[in-house]
């Protein structure tokens, strides 16, 4: 049976994503050792020059989307049931860094779908803590691990109608952010998907940082980062770093 | 007291606060293993359970880290894997704790 990482990467103007995954691949070679698929658009593949260790995808990405101000192109998320070669997929976000093999481990159970549902901060200022006026419980889609069954392939078509008719779902489960966000999109889905109870998920928190923490220089296995004047570090564990400026250290 | 260097003291002592928070963080991400299919967390509660279990049976049930039963044929290679873990994600607290206590002011 394949099991195999997939990525989403397409460059904007303010952001070279394709450098930030060049670190992301980096680290997957290194603590998982899997096969790594990349679907990006035909711009940004001119940015990798002689990369036999990735596997491309090349797709007409769709660019109406914004976060935080900026243009954030990752709206096809949604088909990662069809793009993926793999029988067992691991989706990471390019920003995901890997410094332990627990994606690893995890991808080799009986789940045909796993998700998170906790994510925190690792400066501990709670900077992750939004208010919402929604009972959906949230996951973050920054890490998904799926197998190809006719249930997984439901919860993909049914993330892809919510992002059809995105506002109206917003409006049902009483969500302001009206930018599509595949965090509310898993979320809805693995909703009406599960009967509206609960589902299997990670049970562990991602470890994120911030997007107003630096990071001030990494390696293989780990990163340290500054905010304000508190330097911190993380080690041997899977950071999800907000600030893509670390590519520049 | 310098009002600076009290400062500068409550600041440090910030800092080791984040600094365990994740290597403890760290280690519960470590806790989580797969043992026969299912995702079970190598925490006390779930060793403690096993082993109890075993002085009482050959085999057992257990639920696993998202409340699944699983049964457990074998609980000495079971609780093995569990203590393993455990105990590696611990050594690195330890160890990394360890190089925090003794960070100079």
């Amino acid at each position: 049976m394949t099991r195999g990482v997939l990525m989403y990467c397409f460059d904007t103007e303010q952001v070279p994503y394709h450098r930030v995954a060049n670190a992301s691949v980096a680290l997957v070679k290194q603590h998982l050792e899997l096969p790594i698929t990349m679907v990006t658009n035909a711009h940004t593949l001119q940015r990798w020059v002689d990369r036999p260790e990735i596997d491309f995808i090349t797709v007409d990405n769709e660019c109406n989307n914004t976060k935080l101000g900026l243009p954030w192109h990752n709206l096809e998320r949604c088909q990662a049931f069809d793009h993926s070669p793999y029988a067992t997929t691991i989706v990471l976000d390019v920003d995901y860094l890997c410094f332990s093999d627990k994606l690893l481990r995890l991808s080799g159970t009986a789940h045909d779908f796993l998700i998170h549902d906790r994510a925190h901060d690792v400066s501990y200022r709670q900077a992750l803590t939004y208010e919402r006026k929604s009972m959906l419980p949230l996951v973050w889609a920054t890490v998904l691990i799926f197998r190809k069954t006719d249930r997984v392939r439901r919860i993909f078509d049914l993330v892809k109608m919510i992002k059809q008719n995105y506002n109206h779902y917003c409006n049902l489960y009483r969500i302001d952010y009206k930018n599509f966000r595949n965090d509310y999109a898993f979320a809805m889905a693995l909703n009406q998907i599960n009967g509206f109870g609960a589902y299997d998920v990670i049970p562990d928190s991602i470890a994120t940082l911030p997007q107003d923490c630096d990071v001030i220089s990494h390696d293989g296995d780990g990163l340290c980062y500054r905010h304000l004047n508190s330097i911190n570090s993380i080690q041997g564990q899977d950071v999800h770093v907000l600030n893509k400026g670390f590519v520049n250290v | 007291m310098d009002i600076n260097e009290l400062k500068r003291h409550s600041d440090l002592s910030f800092d080791r606060a984040v600094a365990k928070k994740n290597l403890l963080s760290r280690a519960d991400s470590e806790m989580v293993t797969v043992y026969n299919d299912h995702i079970f967390r190598a925490d006390p509660l779930t060793i403690a359970t096993a082993t109890m279990l075993m002085e009482h049976r050959d085999s057992f049930f257990m639920l696993d880290a998202n409340s699944n039963p699983v049964e457990i044929k074998d609980p000495k290679q079971f609780i093995a894997a569990l203590v393993e873990r455990q105990q590696a994600a611990l050594n690195t607290y330890h160890q990394a704790y360890q190089s925090l206590r003794t960070l100079k002011e």
